[in-house]
């Protein structure tokens, strides 16, 4: 399997001189393509900024980010406004969609800001994988909280970004409806062979990926590879009793 | 990204709400300055009286001096007098022996007054210009005999007392004419008499020349001729502007207050619309976040905000203009009534003024979007991501560097303004100085904010509950604060340079005018020059002395000009003479003021070329200099040179006599008013109302964008007074926390505003009058700082009350 996205030596520090915080230490890690990986970390870990870097959305401080093969260091704005429109797409926790826009609006947000059309076909998989047939011309407050991460999700793949990452995505939603996204995940991973990247402080939502890795204190302490969510919990306790 | 755009605007129309309305009432201010100034440019006024002469002949009106650009290129600038150009008569015997010509006309004009209502007088020979004819009676041919216009309501036979330049007179009317001309009331008098009232013997008024021949090759020659006569032929509708010469004074005062109000707007707007525009980034800042992170490129963020900008701008272009086409009649029909612009001096109704609305509006708009854009792309797409805000720099590199540079723009034009010494020179820097410096005000907003949040902030805590949250809030939301208080100081320092700069001339000239009249008494209006005389011989009578206004041009610039009798004149005024000596003022002589005289560079026994009201080149020598200028006007010549060359020579006299009281005097000149000087009130400058009108539209701009900008900044604030509520704050400590802080945005804001109009005031005051205490009524103050402050927390305390009144849980899970 190669690597969708690649980190070497990636640092990142904010503030200067004496206030200088270091939100992520050298931290090296590849993505291999086709995987389900998960983010775990105490709160202040650095699994945010850990994010920000290999999405593009930040800029590390030094060390190397590459996205499907492509060097993001030296990339100015724009340009990196235009690579993470091809090759990245975005869950968020909350706000995830315009409200002036209906659900295939939003869906399609990104092709209309590339300025390229939706592939109809795949518009329409798209939307029925996420189970939002009959429901593309409603307004994201007419949704529900999972509706509308569905919607969102929708978005992340009508590009066919080589990653999607997810950041807390299913944190503002209830258990139940928590799974079902999770599911709808999972499923698009297995089926579409979609690369997806998700930090989360959740271990039930860990358990649904193919791996795990642990951050703390702005390193990779450890992965986990077939992780079950009493397993992750025990393994974060214990993180956050060694921090 | 226009659809993008369009479909934001419909979703979040209260957002817009605010930029629409500043960018409307901009358009519609835009569009009735464009009206009144293309009227100014381009407007006519009918003839009525010459409407019948195909050609009419005058004196040329205007004062022009040719200046070379460069060794080829000469450009003529030429600047209307004050008073009618009399030509000789030589000039229509000229116009008779023109081949083609059947007939000749001369006219004379001189003021008349009829139980002091003013008439125009003519001899019966003007009729034919019209003509006139009569539907009673027959042409007046005794020196007695007059006709008067139909509707007079006077039958022949009637005897009419009529005040003239040279006396009063009892005519008897011997004809009425069947014609009644609106625009001024005219008097037929018999040729003689007339030619005998108008005091100009060998000269006339007008010329008019029948059938319409080309006079212009005559014109040259007597032009050329020794002696030479400058003239101008009018027809067509320069016909109107030659007989309403008015009106060709009211076009020029169009032109510049139209420049000078619709340039002001049109700078408010683009100050507004950049606070609205900002303030509703601010407000989106998560979607626009969310739009970065969804890959939009900064640019395609720019383009979305400059498309709204363009939509918005458009529409409210649109309703803005036909709102201004109204605004213009309306303001035409103030300065009608306020007798700045003559009814006859029809508005000229185009397209343009409407299109130049609206694509100002548009380019305000854009501008403004440009400007905000600068925030909306340094928004970080990170920023998308859960609950986190990178906290922005309080005031960017840029935008404090162009806060500095205004504000040295600032002190530049403080400096320049306070050298400046004409109205005409100093009105618009004054603006542009108070505009600069609430700019300066405005970049350096957030700054000046926070520290103004850090002053208020102790005090504001002994409020407890509500005082506590208010300073908190006033500490972290230092850019709400700083975006409230720009419209608000704006507010405050225009209305306040406005009014007062108005109060500061008048009161300097109040206190020159009274300081410098020693007389106890003045006659008038309209007195005629016998009444004087008659007066000079009453026991008790120390001094008498006449007065006479009018402006003249030294080169092209506009001096005003009074005319005294120099006989006991240290008994009546006192000028403040510093050099020279004012008694003796003969007819070759002027009294120049301080202010003048250091821009004109004169001094006692120096000579002073200047152009009188009518045209005629004086070269005067120069016997005083003094210092009450603004008082009295900036020139002082003879009585007797000024009656010759005015149109109206009938004055006011000051009377100097200690032991008579106003009765006595007001037998002595029966007809004629007497009032004390001490109580005599200073006619200000003539256009003061109009400055008041025109400039209060700007005040109502103003306040329009207080009251968005605050609608606005509470209304979005519904999910946090949401959460305050149910966390167990009540409506009351909610609405006073708001309360509160307006208040610190009304108090920071007076205390920028007055400091801006101060300096400015400051500055003006010295330049115009020489003293650095500018005057400002307190009464007049407080009422601007009470009508910011009410019209501040009526604008909080309006949106608040409905955003309180809904209910809690529903506004706090309600999306953005």
């Amino acid at each position: 399997m190669t690597d969708v996205v690649r980190l070497d030596a990636v640092s990142k520090v904010y503030g200067k001189g004496q206030g200088a915080v270091a939100a992520l230490r050298e931290v090296s890690v590849g993505i291999p393509r086709g995987s389900f990986t998960a983010v775990m970390g105490p709160s202040g870990s650095g699994k945010s900024t850990f994010l920000h870097c290999a999405a593009g959305l930040d800029v590390p401080s030094s060390g190397s980010v590459r996205l499907g093969g492509t060097e993001l260091s030296g990339m100015n704005e724009t340009a990196l406004t235009e690579l993470r429109r091809q090759r990245v797409g975005f869950v968020f926790q909350a706000f995830n969609l315009i409200p002036a826009l209906t659900v295939a609006e939003n869906i399609t947000l990104p092709l209309r800001l590339a300025g390229t059309r939706a592939d109809g076909a795949w518009l329409d998989e798209v939307v029925s994988r996420v189970g939002l047939r009959g429901r593309t011309g409603h307004r994201p407050a007419q949704l529900s909280g999972g509706q509308q991460q569905r919607v969102a999700i929708a978005r992340a793949l009508v590009t066919r970004p080589e990653v999607v990452f997810g950041d807390e995505p299913t944190g503002a939603l209830d258990t139940m409806t928590a799974r079902d996204v999770l599911t709808l995940l999972r499923e698009i991973v297995d089926g579409t062979g979609q690369t997806v990247v998700m930090v989360t402080h959740d271990p039930v939502a860990a358990s649904y990926a193919d791996a795990v890795l642990f951050l703390a204190d702005g390193r990779i302490v450890d992965s986990m590879a077939a992780p079950t969510s009493e397993k992750v919990a025990e393994r974060m306790t214990r993180l956050g009793a060694w921090v | 990204m226009i659809s993008l755009a369009m479909r934001t605007i419909r979703h979040r129309g209260a957002a817009f709400a605010g930029a629409f309305v500043a960018l409307l009432c901009a358009a519609a201010l835009v569009c009735a300055c464009g009206m009144l100034l293309e009227t100014g440019l381009r407007g006519s006024v009918a003839p009525e009286r010459y409407a019948g002469t195909p050609v009419v002949v005058t004196g040329d009106r205007f004062a022009r001096e040719t200046i070379s650009k460069s060794a080829e290129k000469t450009k003529t600038k030429a600047k209307p007098l004050a008073e009618r150009a009399w030509v000789p008569v030589s000039l229509a015997e000229r116009l008779r022996r023109l081949p083609g010509v059947s007939r000749v006309v001369t006219e004379v004009t001189f003021p008349l007054y009829v139980a002091g209502r003013p008439f125009e007088g003519h001899g019966w020979e003007s009729a034919a210009l019209t003509p006139f004819t009569l539907s009673a009676g027959r042409a007046p041919r005794a020196d007695g005999e007059v006709a008067v216009e139909a509707g007079a309501g006077l039958r022949p036979g009637a005897r009419v007392p009529v005040r003239t330049p040279a006396g009063d007179r009892t005519y008897l009317v011997t004809g009425v004419t069947a014609q009644d001309l609106p625009g001024r009331e005219t008097l037929f008098l018999s040729p003689a008499e007339a030619r005998r009232l108008a005091g100009r013997p060998g000269m006339v008024s007008a010329v008019g020349v029948f059938p319409a021949v080309d006079v212009s090759a005559a014109l040259r020659e007597a032009a050329a001729a020794p002696g030479g006569v400058r003239a101008l032929a009018a027809t067509g509708d320069e016909r109107g502007v030659v007989e309403f010469p008015d009106a060709e004074q009211a076009r020029v005062r169009l032109i510049s207050l139209g420049g000078a109000l619709g340039g002001t707007s049109l700078l408010v707007a683009i100050l507004v619309v950049v606070g609205t525009s900002a303030l509703s980034v601010q407000q989106r800042q998560r979607e626009i976040a969310l739009l970065r992170a969804v890959a939009a490129t900064p640019g395609q963020v720019r383009k979305m905000l400059g498309g709204e900008a363009l939509l918005v701008g458009a529409v409210a272009g649109l309703v803005g203009a036909a709102v201004g086409i109204g605004l213009g009649f309306w303001l035409r029909s103030r300065f009608v009534a306020l007798g700045a612009m003559p009814p006859n001096l029809r508005l000229v109704v185009s397209p343009f003024p409407a299109f130049a609305a609206l694509a100002a509006t548009v380019a305000a708009a854009w501008a403004a979007s440009r400007l905000s854009a600068r925030r909306a792309v340094r928004i970080r797409p990170v920023e998308a991501l859960g609950e986190v805000t990178l906290p922005a720099a309080l005031l960017p590199t840029g935008r404090l560097v162009a806060g500095l540079l205004c504000a040295g723009g600032g002190v530049a034009l403080t400096l320049v303004l306070s050298s400046l010494s004409t109205e005409a020179a100093a009105s618009p820097v004054t603006m542009l100085t108070a505009l600069v410096w609430t700019v300066a005000v405005a970049l350096l907003g957030p700054l000046v904010a926070r520290v103004a949040a850090t002053l208020v902030g102790a005090p504001l805590r002994a409020f407890r509950a509500s005082g506590h949250l208010a300073a908190a809030n006033l500490r972290a939301g230092a850019p709400r604060l700083a975006s409230i208080i720009t419209p608000l100081s704006l507010m405050v320092a225009m209305t306040c340079t406005i009014l007062f700069t108005q109060t500061t001339v008048e009161d300097a000239a109040r206190r020159e005018a009274a300081a410098g009249t020693v007389a106890g008494h003045v006659l008038g209006p309209h007195l005629p020059s016998g009444a004087a005389a008659a007066m000079r011989g009453l026991p008790g009578v120390e001094a008498v002395t006449e007065v006479l206004h009018t402006s003249v041009r030294v080169g092209l610039e506009k001096y005003g000009a009074q005319g005294v009798t120099g006989e006991g004149l240290g008994r009546t005024l006192d000028l403040g003479v510093v050099a020279g000596r004012l008694d003796g003022l003969g007819e070759d002589a002027v009294a120049v003021s301080r202010t003048a005289a250091e821009r004109l560079g004169v001094r006692v026994g120096g000579r002073l070329r200047l152009t009188l009201g009518d045209g005629t080149p004086a070269d005067l020598r120069v016997t005083a200099i003094y210092h009450r200028g603004l008082g009295f006007g900036d020139l002082t010549l003879s009585h007797a040179l000024v009656a010759r060359h005015v149109d109206d020579p009938l004055g006011t006299a000051l009377v100097s006599a200690p032991s008579l009281t106003r009765a006595d005097l007001a037998r002595a000149v029966p007809g004629t008013g007497v009032a004390e000087t001490a109580g005599a009130a200073w006619a200000g400058p003539a256009n003061a109302e109009v400055n008041y009108v025109a400039m209060g539209l700007i005040i109502a701009f103003t306040a329009i964008a207080v009251v968005n900008t605050l609608a606005m900044s509470t209304s979005a604030r519904s999910r946090e007074l949401a959460l305050l509520r149910l966390v167990g704050t009540t409506r009351r400590q909610a609405r006073r926390m708001l309360g509160l802080e307006t208040l610190v945005a009304i108090a920071v804001a007076v205390a920028l505003g007055t400091g801006i109009a101060l300096v400015t005031l400051t500055a003006f005051s010295t330049g115009m009058t020489g003293s650095t205490a500018p005057y400002v009524p307190p009464l007049g103050y407080l009422a601007v700082v009470g009508a910011a402050a009410l019209l501040a927390l009526a604008a909080t305390a309006l949106p608040a009350r409905v955003v309180l009144g809904r209910h809690p849980a529903e506004a706090v899970g309600a999306r953005e």
